[in-house]
């Protein structure tokens, strides 16, 4: 299950943060994804150390906790998208193609001509077509 | 297959655009004019940047986002690439189109408020109003390239070159 | 060369030059926007996108005429089912249906369930009295105008302030009695 999602713009301000939990730990879940932020700078300005495939948009898999994993993109314009889940056994395409319909609707999202770039989108379709993604979510869930 | 228009469509709007914005908000002030006809641009070149880096790698130098430019965002807009790239080594770009769409798709004559103005204005021969026409138009494709590198990280000054009918030059400097 | 005989909507569309309707979705919208930081009044932007669009209009009536095969219409009925038919899908690439005439035929409705103006906008609360797509009203307008008809153009439904379709409601103030020019192909 996906519990949070973000995305972080190019100096880290962040653009879009949702937690889908019904528990009170959006705070634990914020904190998570700004500490994925320092993995993926580390992960973009060392890519041999890191072993990524160059410069592809996806990211993988940022680090594990205890409980959640976390994922993260980084799109051409530098923003960041970012995913946390609680499963412990997914596939990575299911993952890959999560971003990229995630990345996808953000697209959209900067596309209204009144959306002024570096502002947090408060784009109400975004947020529904980011909410259904996520609960869509799931093995057989992607095509 | 992405939805499509007319062409004529992109034409009307950008021509009307230029046209509203030079002889009726800003008639007196060309340069404020200038600006905002750029801006529009810019608006669009970081919009459609967005859209178009969408299915592909991060570019990993300056160099790589230019050739973008060159082709795959030039073509999308043109159904064709930048004819000649040229570059000093230390930050200008030089992106050349032979046969620029917007420059050979205009019809100056046609728009009803330029056409008033030059009555209006009999001393100053038309071909210098058209001149003037035709380089206000360029703030627009200047704006959206500045727009589209700005948003891959590269901030940069963009104006046009057209000594050389069709073709128009576009010179890039990326800012230090 | 005999007039050509009128061709469908698909048919024109299929047979114009066309581009990626992103970038005049982009260019419109930041064109939008841009008047309504330049001009503050949303009324003053309505006013300055109705007459873009007319004077756009006054221009596009020729392509549609030549590229068409539409030569003249029998009468305003007609006329309105030109438009949503062929000018609709020729220059944007989506058709329109013509409901609700008055008992005159002088008055009628054009309803569009979608169009590429308005892909990706979302209104802000700010610009509750815009009419976004107020170009294309302008556009009818000058269309009409350049083929004799005076007529008047609203809007009646918009889908970005919450109504389920686009409805323009176009009234024919004064026809006047004449040929239509038309271009033949020497």
């Amino acid at each position: 299950m996906i519990v949070c999602v973000a995305v972080v713009g190019h100096e880290n301000n962040p653009l879009y943060l949702q937690s889908f939990t019904e528990a009170d730990d959006a705070l634990k879940l914020h904190h998570i994804v700004h500490s994925s932020l320092d993995v993926i700078d580390e992960r973009v300005n060392n890519p041999k150390k890191s072993g990524s495939t160059l410069n592809e948009t996806f990211l993988g898999l940022l680090y594990p906790t205890e409980n959640y994993k976390v994922y993260g993109y980084l799109t051409n314009t530098k923003v960041k998208l970012i995913m946390v889940m609680t499963d412990l056994d997914v596939k990575d395409a299911d993952v890959r193609s999560f971003f990229r319909r995630f990345h996808a609707a953000y697209v959209d999202a900067v596309s209204n001509p009144f959306h002024v770039p570096g502002k947090t989108t408060t784009s109400k379709s975004f947020g529904q077509r980011v909410g259904s993604m996520v609960k869509s979510f799931g093995p057989g869930a992607t095509a | 297959m992405g939805r499509e228009v007319a062409e004529s469509c992109v034409d009307g709007v950008i021509m009307e655009m230029v046209s509203a914005y030079c002889n009726r908000f800003y008639s007196s002030k060309p340069e404020l004019a200038a600006r905002r006809i750029e801006a529009i641009g810019f608006q669009v070149g970081h919009q459609l940047s967005e859209r178009y880096t969408m299915e592909r790698p991060r570019f990993s130098d300056h160099l790589e986002a230019i050739k973008f430019i060159c082709k795959d965002f030039w073509s999308e807009l043109f159904k064709k690439q930048i004819d000649n790239l040229k570059t000093n080594h230390r930050g200008t770009f030089v992106l050349q189109d032979n046969q620029f769409r917007w420059l050979t798709h205009i019809s100056i004559d046609a728009s009803p408020d330029n056409v008033e103005a030059s009555q209006q204005d009999s001393s100053s021969p038309t071909s210098n109003n058209a001149a003037q026409f035709t380089s206000m138009h360029l703030y627009f494709p200047c704006g959206i390239i500045r727009g589209a590198l700005t948003n891959l990280g590269i901030p940069c000054a963009v104006s046009a070159d057209i000594s050389n009918l069709p073709a128009c030059s576009f010179v890039v400097r990326i800012k230090a | 060369m005999a007039p050509l005989a009128p061709r469908t909507g698909d048919a024109v569309f299929a047979n114009v030059e066309r581009v990626n309707a992103e970038l005049f979705t982009l260019t419109y919208g930041a064109i939008v926007r841009q008047l309504l930081t330049d001009l503050e009044e949303v009324e003053e932007v309505n006013k300055q996108l109705d007459q873009m669009g007319y004077n756009i209009g006054v221009r596009l009536i020729d392509e549609f005429l030549a590229k068409s095969g539409v030569s003249s219409c029998v009468d305003f009925r007609e006329t309105a089912d030109v438009i949503a038919k062929v000018g609709f899908k020729m220059f944007l690439g989506v058709t329109a249906s013509v409901t609700n005439w008055d008992a005159e035929g002088t008055s009628c409705s054009l309803v569009l369930d979608d169009n590429p103006l308005v892909d990706f906008v979302e209104l802000p609360d700010t610009c509750q009295g815009l009419y976004y797509c107020n170009i294309l009203s302008g556009v009818i307008r000058g269309a009409l105008e350049m083929v004799s008809m005076k007529t008047e153009v609203t809007w009646i439904r918009d889908m970005l302030h919450g109504d389920d379709a686009y409805e323009l409601r176009v009234k024919l103030l004064k026809q006047v009695p004449e040929e239509y020019p038309y271009k033949d192909d020497e």
